[in-house]
């Protein structure tokens, strides 16, 4: 429930980027742009994983956005100048980090899952056992 | 009050994430693969990439498949064009001694240069992939372009006048070539089993093909069932129909 407005406003993000007529970048540039992608997207993820967690702030949540893009296209495009793969470095990097936001904004979600999912039980039990209780003073009596 | 709004201001991040969310569409719309952008963004990347963008792209194919299409009734008409053309000449031909001399000579280079049709004896060759697995970097078990070369070389020196492989005729200006699993011949694709006729003697053609450690011992070494062989009474091989233009060579008339 908590996913469906930021998925719902990537969608509307491309949606409107194409009304727009934002014309996908040709050449190297574009691929400096996908790996910018890459750096955003993962920003969401960990800001969506500190949410969860209860550690959200602003501050760091916008600044990671921003850095991390200009960060992830500036070295990509130093790669290129130098010579060096560096696109392969920011795409290996962001992509674990995705994965390891990811994975633990899955624990999360069944850590909270399996815990409603005792206390139900521990709930239920209590009753059953306030029941019988009540039972047996009533046999008593 | 509905349950979504409350969970979404007990939550300061939602609308923020939302927010930067919302920037990252445009930021991916803008990074996207699209028709117009395919060809500058393919050059940037690996090959394997380009291959794996490249799947799942039909129009290629589908260029191809029409192109091909074109191709083959262009030659159909080439054919029918140049028996036209045949008939054409031999009506010349009847109308005088000297012309009659002229379209016999022509016959005969046409008949030379594989752009009439003939018939005669012959051998019939049939090469086919081996079932067996093949061990090594060379698939030994496949019949490559080379194999093919070699038997049609192998024929001409035994004295062969004609030679189609599937049906294509093999003139001056012939090209095998190896496309992967498939071979061009003249540019038309074709595939195992490969037939190919050739008109001649068809014992001396026999003698020359199963030459101990010949071109079909080379083959047969690999697996026998490779290659069959059988001689031919009469058949017809047909015409070249490819293209016969020319653009560089000159011809020196009365030089």
């Amino acid at each position: 429930m908590i996913f469906l407005l930021p998925m719902l406003a990537l969608l509307i993000g491309i949606g409107l980027a194409m009304l727009l007529h934002v014309s996908p970048l040709g050449g190297i540039e574009g691929l400096y742009v996908a790996v910018a992608c890459m750096a955003g997207l993962d920003t969401i993820c960990g800001g969506l994983r500190s949410g969860l967690e209860g550690k959200y702030t602003n501050d760091v949540f916008f600044s990671g956005f921003v850095s991390n893009i200009v960060i992830s296209f500036g070295l990509a495009w130093l790669g290129d100048k130098i010579g060096i793969n560096l696109f392969l470095a920011v795409a290996l990097v962001l992509g674990a980090r995705i994965f390891t936001n990811l994975s633990l904004i899955r624990r999360y979600l069944l850590t909270k899952w399996q815990d409603a999912r005792e206390r139900k039980r521990l709930q239920e039990l209590a009753a059953q056992a306030q029941a019988q209780s009540q039972l047996q003073a009533d046999a008593g009596a | 009050m509905n349950p979504f709004a409350s969970r979404i201001s007990g939550n300061s991040w939602v609308l923020p994430v939302s927010g930067l969310c919302l920037v990252l569409g445009f930021m991916v719309r803008a990074a996207a693969i699209t028709d117009t952008t395919r060809n500058d963004r393919l050059s940037a990347l690996d090959k394997t990439q380009q291959f794996r963008i490249g799947l799942g792209t039909i129009d290629l194919q589908q260029q191809y498949l029409g192109l091909q299409k074109d191709f083959e009734g262009l030659q159909g008409e080439v054919s029918k064009l140049r028996t036209e053309n045949d008939n054409l000449q031999k009506t010349i031909g009847t109308s005088g001694p000297t012309s009659k001399l002229l379209n016999q000579s022509l016959q005969d280079a046409k008949a030379f240069a594989g752009l009439t049709a003939v018939d005669g004896p012959g051998v019939k060759i049939t090469l086919i992939d081996s079932k067996k697995a093949s061990f090594g970097p060379i698939q030994e078990n496949i019949i490559h372009d080379t194999d093919i070369l070699s038997v049609t070389n192998e024929l001409f020196a035994s004295g062969a006048e004609a030679i189609d492989v599937n049906g294509q005729r093999i003139v001056g200006t012939s090209a095998v070539r190896c496309a992967g699993p498939i071979v061009f011949m003249d540019g038309v694709r074709i595939a195992s089993p490969i037939i190919v006729r050739a008109i001649g003697d068809a014992k001396t053609l026999m003698g020359g093909l199963n030459i101990p450690e010949g071109v079909l011992d080379q083959i047969r070494r690999t697996d026998p069932s490779m290659v069959q062989v059988e001689e031919v009474k009469n058949m017809r091989i047909g015409a070249y129909s490819g293209s016969t233009d020319r653009k560089y060579a000159k011809t020196t008339e009365g030089k």
